[in-house]
């Protein structure tokens, strides 16, 4: 009994490590089975992922070794050729780029509007709360087909923004938005914006109600005003939740597909492609069906996320 | 109870779960989630991909309807319906390189340019076809040789690609021109004509898909060349191409042609919403622009302009049908495609009347039925002079790399348009199909 | 009094935020009033923008389903997103459960790595994927949709987490009252973490019932199309009805909102366990 809560007590996200386990302790066979139980509540979930994602990630890394026709694929020469060739490669450069643009602007700008919104709708005397984060959570119910359609209805050039800015006075004439590099790179950022933000509002909203309401009373009577006592309480305090947000819009950006592919086409002259819609293209879209290059640059896509994510974690973890 | 309801599903979907895993190995679990198989066990029976309910699905039924009625009264034919012809690139392009075939259909039918990447690509993937009794003299020599590899036949052609260019006679007429003055014409006069079209209209004679590019192909074949020499692009050194790109950017910036975003604004804002004048493409258009019934009797169609003048023709588009290796009962599969497609004019004038699939064989379109003439092109019989005229297309060098081309460059028309040299733009986009190529 | 009159002063400073908050609910909402306008126009009336609502949504209705396999799809999509909830729940709960309650030096280890293929981009694997799945004969099965999503690295985390909060000193209780491991988890782990089940149930359904790109790839029969393929493949047509369209394109969205306005309370619930 003491023994597993003292082991529970030291949990932490990344644990370092478990003492209890090194010392000799009675009943260390009741805990060897139990322990034992332990492997057995993962080992279903552990073999699915090594099959479904590490076996394919290994195969898909033979694949990028490789090239020729997808039927009858050589070892490639030199060995790394297929790695090489894609610093050449001004059309992955682009989407390299289009990508981290994406993430630069898009990433940041959605973050801190979820964080403001969680925190409007945390104030205890807001009224109509329910309703309106329902509002700001309902477009992730949206399929990202769906979306992606609606927006481009929405942004056609004889579509209804067109009609309501022409209406309006603001534009002249109707704009091909979705035909023009620059606003079909903005209109990718505000549909993800649109789809993103309340997803990770939920997040933040569940992290601030961890947060004692007493925190911000003591800091009212110490004088804080809204801003100091959001940027030197509830951010710190929110850190964990920050972190994990940040990963997976990161994890989730540099994989953006979906938007790519329904919303543009990567068009126009490839001015939105993705990374991940180049590396689907490479292996069944228009181009050369080249799965050992596809792999090889789905290699670098995964490298760069683990960076990300591992730098993330590192300034993250800067409190402890 | 909630409880135990949860606890209820969740021990079921254990149970599930574990008769998954002893499952898998058997495929011939029979809880209704197995696959429905792509061949059939009966002998009389062929399945086939094919994509379009409006088109050439059609075309296959009036063929098995055909073959049926006379050959074989037991037959069958299991139409498998794709959503798009992608589906069915998809699934060749996955069993090709799993090596396991037993995913396909008897029979498939897909796009021309993809034929001879499949066909080099999975060797074993199709039947030969070259000692099947057919008349092949008798089809559009351009069609065959998509489906043609060193003199081998692989498939069997089932639509026409060939290329009209269909114009709005009241506004050339408005605008103090007629269709003789745009058949046979050079480019630069179709842009005069083009530009008095718009002053006096304000509508575009022409519109193109930005995306996919299906105009410099078709004004390049007219000109009898490729894209390609070699197997390797060489259109950024090829004179005439270069100028067929300046005439399409001289068209753009005199409102003569309308650049699409991508193909749905092509037919739904262009041809369906009714701002063009004028279109070109392979005759498979033509359901889009009957779409709009207000404009009935007002079009014609004719051939295709030229740099130096005279009449164009060029191909876009259309597909055959190939017998893949999993097809085991080959002989069926043979005699059924030679005895319709092969020339049969019972089948292709259903094809006709049900898909509006217009056939390549040279014979079967001098029916009745083809040679009558149309109400919506002003009663001119369309389908003859469609099938004759591409009877004239030129053969020129195809490639595996035909689709990654276009794509490039139909970026580098955007490019220029938005201020790029022509030069440095198209040696870009060869460069980059270049790479793709691995060269 | 004064009590009210602090209120009404609250609210007062509260304005600003209420008008932010009505903006940017009026952005979140409207796109859906636009799709559901548009189900009820014509093709043309579509293209065009128009914004109200039309007369022509039984039209659009019947060509929906004329055209396509609307029911087909949408019990596919159901059946699909169901099996997958349920044994994905079940899968990543026992690990959760098994990671937290049961960890140890090497438990954690393997976790880390676990979190690994969340990173994994699902073009890399897709390829490799499918070869397996069609050299297990699984093609346009349901397992072939729900197999490399019913264990996600995602889900046991967010049980982990919450496994947190699960009273421990129980678990010794019952095991004095002779429960085994097993029971301990379907008699006390169960009931007591239904919030969690609750979110995770929603965002796995969401997930599964969005799921276009993997499906696409192994589903390529039309009897096993689920309801993204169905509305891409009306956008992918030679010429596309709008109205149509966005008729698909509401019944798509309709179970998603459903789950999500039942589930809501759980859902928030069940997320504020996984952030703590």
């Amino acid at each position: 009994m003491d023994t597993r809560s003292s082991v529970r007590k030291d949990s932490s996200f990344f644990k370092k490590g478990d003492k209890t386990l090194n010392k000799k302790q009675k009943g260390l066979n009741i805990q060897a089975k139990q322990q034992r139980a332990g492997w057995y509540f993962l080992a279903p979930a552990t073999i699915l992922i090594a099959i479904m994602s590490f076996w394919p990630m290994i195969q898909a890394f033979i694949m990028s070794l490789k090239t020729g026709s997808s039927a009858n694929m050589q070892w490639s020469e030199p060995i790394f050729y297929n790695y090489t060739r894609m610093f050449s490669d001004k059309l992955f450069m682009r989407s390299i780029g289009n990508t981290f643009l994406y993430l630069a602007v898009e990433v940041p700008i959605m973050l801190i509007l979820a964080i403001l919104l969680a925190q409007m709708l945390n104030n205890k005397d807001l009224k109509l709360k329910g309703l309106f984060r329902t509002c700001v959570f309902l477009p992730c119910a949206t399929s990202l087909v769906s979306y992606a359609l609606i927006f481009k209805s929405l942004f056609a050039t004889q579509g209804l923004m067109n009609s309501i800015l022409v209406h309006l006075g603001i534009l002249e004439s109707n704009f091909n938005f979705l035909g023009t590099a620059a606003s079909a790179k903005a209109i990718i950022i505000i549909a993800l914006i649109w789809r993103w933000t309340g997803y990770n509002m939920v997040f933040y909203l569940a992290g601030l109600q961890n947060i004692e309401y007493s925190v911000y009373e003591a800091a009212k009577i110490d004088g804080a005003n809204g801003w100091k006592t959001f940027w030197h309480i509830t951010v710190p305090l929110l850190k964990p939740t920050i972190v994990m947000t940040f990963i997976m819009s990161i994890n989730g950006t540099l994989q953006l597909f979906d938007e790519s592919v329904n919303l543009t086409k990567g068009g126009p002259a490839n001015s939105t492609i993705t990374m991940s819609h180049y590396v689907y293209n490479n292996s069944f879209g228009d181009s050369t069906t080249n799965f050992g290059y596809a792999a090889a640059m789905s290699f670098l896509i995964f490298v760069l996320v683990a960076i990300l994510a591992a730098i993330n974690l590192k300034v993250g973890d800067t409190r402890d | 109870m909630k409880k135990k309801i949860l606890a209820v599903l969740l021990a079921s979907a254990m149970v599930v779960s574990l008769a998954a895993c002893g499952g898998s190995g058997s495929s011939d679990s029979s809880d209704g989630s197995t696959a429905a198989p792509v061949t059939s066990d009966d002998e009389n029976t062929l399945t086939v991909y094919a994509w379009d309910k409006n088109f050439n699905i059609p075309a296959l039924e009036a063929a098995a309807a055909d073959y049926k009625e006379n050959v074989n009264k037991d037959f069958n034919l299991e139409v498998i319906e794709q959503s798009q012809s992608t589906d069915v690139e998809n699934a060749i392009t996955l069993a090709g390189s799993a090596g396991d075939y037993s995913t396909l259909p008897d029979i498939v039918l897909f796009q021309d340019h993809w034929a001879h990447k499949y066909i080099t690509d999975y060797p074993d993937a199709f039947q030969s076809m070259d000692d099947v009794d057919v008349n092949w003299d008798d089809f559009s020599q351009e069609k065959l040789s998509y489906s043609m590899i060193d003199g081998e036949h692989f498939g069997l052609p089932v639509d026409n690609g060939t290329v009209i260019f269909a114009y709005r006679t009241d506004l050339l007429q408005e605008a103090g021109y007629s269709i003789d003055d745009v058949t046979g014409c050079t480019w630069d006069k179709f842009i005069e004509v083009g530009e008095a079209v718009y002053a006096k209209t304000g509508k575009y004679l022409l519109s193109m898909d930005g995306d996919g590019n299906d105009l410099p192909y078709m004004m390049l074949q007219a000109e009898g060349e490729s894209q390609f020499t070699d197997g390797k692009p060489t259109f950024a050194e090829n004179e005439k191409f270069v100028q067929i790109i300046d005439k399409i950017e001289e068209m753009i910036s005199k409102n003569v042609l309308y650049l699409a975003n991508d193909w749905s604004a092509y037919t739904d804002q262009t041809i369906t919403n009714d701002m063009v004048a004028g279109v070109m493409n392979g005759n498979w258009i033509i359901p889009t622009i009957e779409q709009v019934s207000e404009n009935s009797g007002k079009w014609e169609i004719t051939s295709i302009p030229t740099l130096e003048g005279g009449e164009g023709y060029a191909s876009n588009g259309g597909s055959s049908l190939y017998i893949t290796a999993n097809c085991e009962k080959t002989d069926l599969a043979k005699d059924f495609l030679t005895y319709t497609f092969g020339g049969s004019s019972a089948t292709y004038d259903k094809a006709l009347t049900d898909g509006g699939v217009i056939t390549t064989c040279i014979s079967a379109g001098q029916s009745e039925v083809y040679n009558e003439g149309v109400e919506y092109f002003g009663g001119q019989p369309i389908y003859a002079k469609i099938v004759e005229m591409g009877a004239n297309v030129p053969v020129i060098e195809q490639s595996d790399s035909h689709y990654g081309c276009r794509k490039q460059v139909a970026a580098a028309i955007i490019n220029i348009k938005d201020g790029a040299k022509t030069a440095d733009a198209l040696k870009e986009a060869q460069e980059q199909v270049n790479f793709e190529m691995g060269n | 009094m004064t009590k009210k009159k602090n209120g009404s002063a609250i609210q007062r400073r509260l304005i600003p935020t209420y008008i932010f908050l009505v903006i940017v609910s009026f952005i979140s909402v409207f796109p859906f009033y636009w799709m559901i306008s548009a189900a009820t126009n014509t093709s043309v009336d579509v293209a065009r923008g128009k914004i109200w609502f039309g007369t022509y949504a039984l039209e659009n209705f019947k060509a929906l389903t004329a055209a396509n396999d609307l029911w087909g799809s949408l019990g596919n999509s159901f059946f699909y997103a169901i099996v997958q909830t349920l044994l994905c729940l079940f899968i990543c709960s026992l690990a959760g459960f098994g990671f937290e309650l049961y960890h140890d030096k090497g438990k954690d280890k393997l976790f880390s790595v676990l979190l690994l293929a969340m990173m994994v981009p699902q073009v890399a694997t897709m390829i490799p994927l499918f070869k397996m799945i069609s050299s297990m004969k699984l093609l346009n099965t349901v397992w072939a949709f729900i197999l490399p999503a019913i264990s996600t690295p995602f889900m046991i985390m967010m049980f982990r987490q919450n496994s947190r909060n699960f009273p421990i000193d129980i678990m010794e209780a019952a095991r004095l009252d002779g429960l085994n491991e097993f029971q301990i988890f379907f008699r006390m782990y169960l009931p007591v973490m239904k919030s969690t089940y609750a979110a995770a149930a929603v965002i796995t359904f969401m997930n599964a019932w969005n799921a276009y790109l993997w499906p696409k790839v192994v589903m390529g029969q039309k009897a096993s199309q689920t309801m993204p393929m169905l509305i891409a493949n009306i956008a992918a047509g030679y010429t596309i009805d709008y109205g149509v369209l966005m008729m698909g394109v509401l019944f798509c969205s309709i179970p998603t909102m459903l789950v999500f306005f039942i589930l809501q309370k759980q859902f928030t619930e069940g997320i504020t366990g996984a952030v703590k």
